[in-house]
């Protein structure tokens, strides 16, 4: 019996923690510890993942009661810990942000919490139906962080249009869900696996399924042409929110893409480049990353520009994806250990914009950015180390989540498509060191509204946690790329 | 196939329409018709009407609407609990009841936030 | 045909009408009670799948209470007539409309002539669709999605109220049912 709490401790830990959040918050006036306290629970639970990792699915014998629901194994608890540490970090930038700002509500903790589990349930889904419910507790939190800042009408346009995209999306995927249980009467996932891959099943319900369902994960990981609500979403949110999504709702949308796509259209017809989804794949990763680039130059806002960027970061993990369909292993563990990268530097990359404004004096534009670097050099440099990271630069984290995910695809023979990212990633250096140039050799027009940093202590806190994160992703990649690699040799 | 065993709530579904149908039918058809410029006016209790046609409604509407969606899904999931309290012994008792806890701490809550308050 | 199929055509026939009303009604409120009619024809539906229990959920949460939340919803608008909604051109509405039509549409006929139901049942297990059989299945097969839910659940409650409580919108309403009547005409209203 141990062994299997072991398996459900870091949803257990979540779940009962954002409970007790809740109640701390209406029955006591603990208001300010809520931030920390909703990292140290998340903290708690990425620390029981990791014992869970170290213990080893497999000795978790007993997590099999469990299935199908539930799947423990390394896929899973390597997402369960990437998770918890993004939440932790959103929440901790939250609890400066949400202060300075005057919207401090102490709902944001229970429902980023909550949202957390959810993108959790969706990791470790091995049944449609908890897919769906871990889908759901995922993206109904997301939509509620979109609309928080209930004075701002950028926040709730943003936050409907995410809602009404959003579930037209997860309607989309259940429409293709329920073609397959048509067709094959499972609706676990090995099970629907082991039914696409029997020879004598080729019913054409099954590639309307596909695209359907291929429809609706693609928007949940925000890929051209599903990336419309993406810009407003992110601009409209709180910056935390804006963290959370771009980094957790993200992760859980390619931990379900991922289990899909391998696992349920994993065999031999429909991983396959001439009948299956490999090359629509790649289609929606060219657009993705070529769109998102030239778009994202010409924007004026900062959290605009970061929001096509994040889009642009989809793009080059969908190339991971398609490599997976020659050296599924390497692929899986390359995508793996690009999220990682990319999910510290986009946290640390918004805890650092929160860092560079105050109530009032946000850093909106450009053109709030100017001589940034010049007045307040503290908080100007983690901003620019973040962007150096995201833009892919040698000695940070993105670099080399770059470098694997391009490996991957060149070793998967996919070389026109790792030529197109190549030319990408250099587009996209141009709005990223765009934000250098503000910072550090433009001064603010004269009479023009300046942004004044602003002080937290939680916030400086995620800061320094997101670039240790980053440092060490990028000086000692092992460890984790180890684990990443053992989540793909286990699968 | 066993929709005949409903054959008489369908019978009843039947006779409801049809009796409404035939008395609307019957009013248009006997009852006398002489329309008017004064006869057509909105009426409202005698006081001539004003403002816009369609008011708009408080967001605690909502909230309270909502609620109850969460609370009927709740009872939907108690009902067939309750059938088989016996057979599910213990397991099916704790398995409730960590549910209904976990629904209770949200009910505290939406108490507390003055979600169920009217006035505020 | 049989009772059986004459009650299965009638049921799509109404629930197909009730959806198209839904979609193409210019009156919210309309649109809400087309809505309504696809519900109930859908639980009919369920009803002759052996699924009781579920055509009685059908009933109570979504006819009992989505459809009402939807229609507080549209109170909350305001409803004005929706023309001239969307800025895409009546072109590319239809385009987008029929291509999504015709994959539904293929779909469901290349499902229908294909079916291949090798894993479903040839009869009914004991019991089946009923709520007791529902009640077992929930609290031993289903346990751990059943309770997970619960998680749903909560992420709705504290969603709804941190979108409806807290700081007051820079734009208040314009017509509240607090205001007075008159005091603030909304734009398209011509009567």
């Amino acid at each position: 019996m141990m062994p299997s709490i072991l398996a459900l401790m870091p949803m257990l830990v979540i779940g009962f923690g954002a409970l007790a959040l809740m109640l701390a918050e209406v029955l006591t006036d603990a208001k300010t510890g809520l931030a920390v306290g909703t990292a140290v629970v998340l903290f708690t639970a990425a620390a029981f993942a990791c014992a869970g990792w170290m213990v080893g699915p497999e000795n978790l014998g007993d997590a099999a009661v469990f299935a199908p629901w539930l799947v423990f194994d390394r896929f899973t608890l390597f997402f369960e810990v990437l998770l918890a540490l993004s939440g932790a970090l959103a929440a901790l930038v939250a609890g400066g942000y949400l202060r300075e700002h005057g919207i401090d509500r102490g709902e944001f903790y229970a429902i980023l919490s909550f949202s957390t589990l959810g993108a959790m349930m969706l990791a470790a889904a091995g049944d449609v139906l908890m897919l769906f419910v871990g889908l759901e507790t995922m993206s109904i939190g997301a939509y509620a962080l979109a609309g928080f800042r209930r004075g701002s009408p950028k926040s709730a346009e943003g936050a409907l249009k995410y809602f009404l995209l959003g579930s037209f999306a997860a309607a989309l995927m259940m429409f293709g869900f329920a073609l397959l249980y048509g067709a094959t009467g499972h609706t676990d996932l090995a099970g629907l696996h082991n039914a696409l891959a029997s020879e004598s099943l080729r019913s054409p319900s099954i590639v309307i399924a596909l695209a359907l369902v291929l429809a609706g994960l693609a928007f949940k990981v925000s890929a051209v042409p599903f990336h419309m609500w993406t810009p407003d979403a992110y601009e409209g949110a709180p910056t935390p929110a804006t963290a959370f999504m771009a980094a957790s709702v993200k992760a859980g949308g390619f931990a379900v893409l991922l289990r899909v796509l391998l696992t349920v259209f994993g065999d031999e017809r429909s991983a396959s480049w001439a009948t299956g989804w490999p090359p629509v794949v790649a289609l929606l990763a060219v657009l993705t990353m070529t769109v998102a680039n030239l778009v994202a130059g010409r924007q004026e806002s900062i959290k605009r520009m970061l929001a096509y960027s994040s889009i642009a970061h989809a793009g080059y993990l969908l190339v991971g994806v398609v490599a997976a369909i020659r050296a599924p292993a390497q692929a899986q563990s390359a995508v793996l250990f690009y999220l990682a990268t990319y999910s510290v530097s986009t946290i640390g990359a918004f805890a650092a914009l929160v860092l560079c404004g105050s109530r009032g004096a946000e850093v909106v534009s450009y053109e709030d950015l100017a001589g940034l670097g010049r007045r307040h050099p503290a908080v100007a440099l983690p901003f620019a180390f973040f962007i150096l990271s995201l833009a892919g630069m040698p000695p940070m984290a993105g670099f080399f989540g770059k470098w694997f995910v391009f490996k991957a695809a060149m070793d998967a023979g996919l070389h026109g498509l790792t030529v197109i990212a190549f030319i990408n990633s250099v587009i996209a250096a141009y709005y990223y060191l765009k934000v250098f140039v503000f910072l550090y050799m433009r001064e603010p027009a004269a009479g023009a509204p300046i942004a004044k940093p602003m002080w937290s202590g939680e916030v400086v806190t995620a800061i320094a946690l997101c670039a240790f994160f980053v440092l060490l992703l990028g000086l000692a990649p092992g460890a984790v790329l180890d684990a990443a690699l053992a989540v793909g040799g286990a699968g | 196939m066993h929709v005949q065993t409903y054959a008489p709530m369908f019978m009843l579904f039947v006779a409801a329409t049809a009796i409404a149908t035939l008395f609307f039918t019957l009013a248009t058809v006997l009852g006398p018709s002489k329309p008017s410029a004064e006869k057509s006016l909105p009426f409202e209790c005698g006081s001539d009407s004003d403002g816009a046609q369609h008011v708009r409604l408080s967001v605690k509407f909502y909230l309270t609407a909502i609620l109850f969606v969460v609370f009927d899904i709740e009872s939907v999931f108690v009902y067939p609990w309750a059938i088989q309290f016996r057979s599910l012994g213990w397991m099916g008792l704790a398995s409730m009841m960590g549910f209904l806890l976990v629904i209770l701490v949200g009910l505290v809550y939406a108490w507390k936030k003055g979600a169920l308050e009217w006035e505020t | 045909m049989t009772i059986g199929q004459v009650y299965f055509y009638l049921c799509a026939a109404v629930a197909l009408f009730g959806a198209l009303a839904a979609v193409c009604a210019k009156s919210p409120v309309r649109a809400a009670l087309g809505l309504l009619m696809m519900v109930l024809a859908v639980a009919g539906l369920y009803l002759s799948l052996d699924a009781q229990f579920l055509a009685a959920i059908q009933l109570i949460v979504y006819a009992g209470a989505i459809v009402v939340l939807f229609v507080f919803v549209l109170m909350l608008l305001g409803h004005t007539p929706l023309v001239g909604v969307g800025d895409g051109s009546p072109a590319a509405r239809i385009l987008g409309a029929t291509g999504f039509g015709a994959v539904a549409l293929a779909a469901m006929i290349l499902s229908a002539r294909n079916a291949e139901p090798t894993n479903f049942p040839a009869a009914l297990p004991a019991g089946f669709g009923s709520v007791g059989e529902i009640g077992r299945l929930m609290f031993t097969q289903t346990l751990v999605p059943f309770e997970l839910s619960s998680a749903l659940l909560m992420v709705a409650v504290v969603g709804a109220v941190a979108v409806s409580k807290g700081e007051k919108p820079v734009i208040v309403a314009a017509a509240s049912v607090l205001a007075p009547p008159g005091a603030a005409p909304k734009p398209g209203e011509s009567q």
